[in-house]
C-alpha cells in the first residue's frame, strides 16, 4: 500500500449529526492535509457550528467517523484534545477573573509546561499584558476575542478549529489572527467564516455546507487511487440532497 | 422508524440476529396474549381474594386488601427495574427508543407505587386510627415514589425527543435505582429506634394458611401481567409521541423559509 | 496521571478563587443557613428546652438545603458563561473535572458548615466543635456533595432548575440524612440505637462518589 507523502490532519467519513431525527450535519466527508488552511462556508443553520462541534469532541456524532491528528474521534482520547485548539462562537472566559488568571488557569488545565512564560508571551502579543490584572468583565468584546484567541493557542496545538474568528476584531486584531493562526505555517486550520472578502488572504481551499451536506469542496485531498479499491475522490460540485 | 444511533457497521448474521428475530416475533403477539391472559388472571385474583380466601382472624375483611397491596409492591419494583435497565441501555446505545421504554415503565411504576401507598393507608387507618404510620416499608415506598416522580418531572421539562434531557434523566434513574437498597436499609434501621407493632399482619408467610398463599400468588401473577401490559401500552404511546414530535419538527423545518 | 492531578488542582484553585471573587452566591447560601438555624430556634423553642435531641436534625437539614442550593449555583455560572465547554476541551477525562468540582464545592461547604457549628455552639451552649462531630460532618458532606455536584451539572438544560435540584437530590439523600443525624446525635450522647450509623455514612459517601464519578462522562456528552 503506497502511503501518501502528505499527512492528513483532519479526515471525516460520512460524519452525521441528527437531533430528533432531523439531520443537522449530513454524511460529511472531508480530507484536509496537514498545514492546510480551509474556510468552512455556508448560510446560517447550514451545520458549520455543529460540524466543528463534532470535531472538537464537544458533540458526539450520530453516525460516521473522523480522525484528527492521527487519533480516532470515537476513542475520545484526551491526548487528541491536546493537539486541538478551539476558538468558539462565545469566548468562554471567566468574567470575574483577570486575563492573566484566565490564561494561566487554562494553561495549567491543558498541561502547558512553561506556563508563566507562555502566558506573558501571549498576553503581550494580543495586547493584554498591561491590562492583565483587570477583570475580564470590563474588557470590550474585541479584547474578549483576543484573549480567547490566546487561549486557543496557549498549548501550542497543531490543529485549529475556529468558528467565525473575526467577529468583534478590529483591523489590528485581525492581523494578529492572521499572524498567529490563519497564515501561520505548520498549523492545520479549519475556520467557519462569513468574511468571504478575506478568504483569498489565508484560505487554501473551501468547504461549502448547505443544509448539512457538502455542496462544494476544493480543500479535500482525494484518497490516492492505489491505496483503496473504490475511488473516493470528492467531486467539485454535488447536488444538494 | 429511524435507525439506531450506531456508527455504520456491516450487518452481522448469527445467534444475535436469531435472538432478536425471536424476540420480535414474541413481541408481535403481545395484543393477542396479554389482554386475555391478564383478564383471566385478574378475574381469578378477584374471585380468590373476595371469596376463596379465608377471613383473617384479627383484622377481618379488611385484610383482603393485602391481595392488592403486596402484588402492587412487586409491580413497582419490576417497573423500576425496567426503568433502570432501559436507562443503562439508553446511555449505552444512544437509541431514543429506550427513553420511551424508561418513561413508560416509570409512569406505570409511579402508578403502582401510589397504589401501594393508598392501599397501605386504607389498610392501616381502621387498625391504627391514622392514615400514615411511618412503617418502614411504606416510608421507603414513599421515597421511591418521590424519586421516580422526580424522574418524570425532570424528563418532562424538555420535549420527548431531547436526547440530552433523556440522558440526564437516565442517569438520575440509575442513581435512584442503585439507591433503593440503601434507602430501604436506612429507613428500616431508623424505624428500629421506635419499634412499632406490625400493621400488616397478613404478610407473615409462615403463619399464612395455604388458601391465602395460593390466592396471594394468583394476585402476584395477575398484577404482574397487568403491569407488563400497562408498560407495553405506555411505552408504545411514548414512542408514538416521539415520532409525532419529530414529524412535526420536520414539517416545520420544511415550511420555514 | 500527573497531568490529571494538575488539571484537577487547577480546577479547584480556580473555583476557590472564583468563590472568593464572586462571594455573593456563597455568602447568600451561608446567610440562608444562619437564618435557618435562628428560625428553627424560634419555631422549636430551642432556647428553653433541652436542645440536644433536636440539634442534629436542625443542623443537617440546614446543611443539606444550603449545600444543595449553593452547589447548584456554582455550576450555573459555568454554564451561563459557556466556560463548561472550555473545561471539557481540556486534555483530561471528564471525571478529573468532576473530581475537581467536587473538591472545590466540598471545601467551600465545609467552611460554611464549620462556621455554622460555631454559631450553634454559641447559641445553644453545646460544644459542637469536637473531632468526632467534625469527622461526621466531613463524611456526610462528601456523601451529599458528590451527588449534588453531579445533579447540578445535569441541571444546565432543565428549565426551572433551581427548584428542581432540591426536589431531585433530597430523596436520594434520605439515607445520608438519617445516618448523619443519628451519628451526630450519638456523638452528643443522644440514644441513637445500635445501628452502625457512621459506617452507613461512609458507605453512602463511597457509593455516591463512585456512582457519580462513573456516570459523569455520560452526563456531559452531547
Amino acid at each position: 500500500m503506497s502511503e501518501s507523502a502528505i499527512e492528513i490532519a483532519i479526515e471525516t467519513t460520512a460524519l452525521t449529526k441528527r437531533y430528533a431525527g432531523l439531520s443537522v450535519v449530513r454524511a460529511v466527508s472531508i480530507r484536509l492535509p496537514q498545514g492546510s488552511k480551509t474556510a468552512l462556508l455556508g448560510a446560517n443553520g447550514a451545520g458549520k457550528t455543529t460540524l466543528l462541534g463534532m470535531l472538537t469532541t464537544l458533540i458526539t456524532p450520530s453516525e460516521g467517523e473522523a480522525r484528527i491528528a492521527g487519533f480516532r474521534l470515537a476513542d475520545n482520547h484526551a491526548a487528541m484534545r491536546r493537539r486541538i485548539g478551539v476558538l468558539a462562537h462565545s469566548p468562554m472566559l471567566y468574567e470575574e477573573l483577570t486575563p492573566l488568571e484566565n490564561l494561566a488557569f487554562f494553561a495549567r488545565l491543558y498541561g502547558v509546561e512553561d506556563r508563566e512564560a507562555r502566558c506573558e508571551e501571549l498576553l503581550r502579543l494580543v495586547g493584554l499584558w498591561l491590562r492583565r490584572h483587570e477583570p475580564v468583565a470590563v474588557l470590550s468584546r474585541g479584547y474578549h476575542q483576543r484573549l480567547a484567541l490566546a487561549r486557543a493557542i496557549v498549548h501550542r496545538p497543531d490543529v485549529l478549529l475556529l468558528d467565525e474568528p473575526e467577529t468583534g476584531l478590529d483591523g489590528e486584531a485581525v492581523a494578529l489572527l492572521d499572524e498567529l493562526v490563519l497564515c501561520a505555517p505548520g498549523l492545520t486550520v479549519l475556520a467557519a467564516t462569513h468574511r468571504h472578502d478575506r478568504i483569498g488572504e489565508w484560505a487554501g481551499g473551501t468547504v461549502v455546507l448547505e443544509r448539512g451536506a457538502v455542496v462544494e469542496d476544493t480543500a479535500s485531498r482525494p484518497v490516492e487511487p492505489a491505496a483503496t479499491d473504490e475511488a473516493a475522490t470528492p467531486e467539485p460540485a454535488w447536488s444538494a440532497t | 422508524m429511524s435507525a439506531p444511533g450506531h456508527a455504520i457497521d456491516p450487518p452481522r448474521r448469527g445467534p444475535r440476529d436469531a435472538l432478536s428475530a425471536l424476540l420480535a416475533r414474541v413481541y408481535a403477539l403481545r395484543w393477542d396474549v396479554l389482554p386475555p391472559l391478564t383478564g383471566v388472571a385478574m378475574m381469578a385474583m378477584i374471585v380468590g381474594a373476595l371469596i376463596v380466601a379465608p377471613r383473617e382472624l384479627i383484622e377481618g375483611e379488611l385484610q383482603r386488601i393485602m391481595y392488592i397491596h403486596v402484588p402492587s409492591a412487586n409491580a413497582f419494583y419490576l417497573a423500576f427495574f425496567i426503568v433502570f435497565v432501559a436507562s443503562l441501555l439508553l446511555l449505552w446505545t444512544r437509541d431514543m427508543r429506550w427513553d420511551a421504554v424508561a418513561r413508560g415503565a416509570a409512569t406505570v411504576g409511579v402508578l403502582f407505587t401510589g397504589l401501594t401507598l393508598a392501599t397501605g393507608a386504607i389498610w392501616g387507618k381502621p387498625i391504627w386510627g391514622v392514615w400514615w404510620t411511618w412503617d418502614a416499608r411504606l416510608t421507603s415506598t414513599l421515597i421511591l415514589f418521590l424519586i421516580y416522580s422526580g424522574y418524570l418531572l425532570a424528563r418532562s421539562t424538555s420535549d420527548v425527543n431531547d436526547e440530552q434531557t433523556a440522558r440526564f434523566s437516565a442517569v438520575y434513574a440509575i442513581l435512584g435505582f442503585l439507591d433503593i437498597p440503601i434507602i430501604i436499609m436506612s429507613v428500616r434501621w431508623w424505624r428500629t429506634l421506635h419499634p412499632q407493632p406490625i400493621v400488616f399482619r397478613g404478610l407473615e408467610r409462615p403463619a399464612m394458611p395455604m388458601e391465602m398463599f395460593v390466592v396471594l400468588l394468583t394476585g402476584m401473577a395477575a398484577i404482574l401481567l397487568l403491569t407488563l401490559w400497562f408498560i407495553v401500552l405506555r411505552t408504545e404511546a411514548e414512542r408514538l409521541a416521539q415520532r409525532t414530535e419529530s414529524l412535526r419538527a420536520a414539517i416545520d423545518r420544511r415550511e420555514a423559509p | 496521571m500527573v497531568g490529571d492531578v494538575n488539571a484537577a488542582l487547577a480546577v479547584v484553585l480556580k473555583d476557590l478563587r472564583l468563590t472568593w471573587r464572586d462571594r455573593a452566591g456563597w455568602l447568600s447560601a451561608a446567610s440562608f443557613a444562619a437564618i435557618s438555624v435562628l428560625i428553627y430556634s424560634f419555631a422549636f423553642d430551642l432556647a428553653t428546652s433541652d436542645v440536644r435531641p433536636l440539634l442534629p436534625g436542625v443542623l443537617w437539614v440546614t446543611f443539606l438545603f444550603a449545600g444543595v442550593i449553593a452547589s447548584g449555583q456554582s455550576f450555573q455560572r459555568e454554564s451561563e458563561q459557556g466556560t463548561f465547554d472550555a473545561l471539557l476541551l481540556a486534555p483530561v477525562s471528564p471525571s478529573v473535572l468532576y473530581f475537581g468540582k467536587v473538591v472545590s464545592n466540598l471545601i467551600a461547604l465545609l467552611v460554611m458548615e464549620v462556621a455554622l457549628l460555631l454559631l450553634a455552639t454559641i447559641l445553644f451552649d453545646t460544644m459542637l466543635i469536637t473531632a468526632e462531630l467534625v469527622l461526621i460532618v466531613v463524611i456526610g458532606t462528601i456523601g451529599y456533595v458528590s451527588l449534588t455536584t453531579l445533579l447540578s451539572t445535569m441541571g444546565s438544560r432543565l428549565r426551572s432548575r433551581t427548584m428542581l435540584l432540591p426536589v431531585l437530590a433530597l430523596p436520594l439523600l434520605v439515607p445520608m440524612l438519617i445516618a448523619a443525624v443519628r451519628a451526630t446525635g450519638a456523638s452528643l450522647g443522644e440514644p441513637s440505637g445500635s445501628a452502625p450509623w457512621t459506617l452507613l455514612l461512609v458507605v453512602f459517601a463511597l457509593w455516591s462518589a463512585a456512582g457519580a464519578a462513573l456516570l459523569f462522562p455520560s452526563v456531559v456528552e452531547r
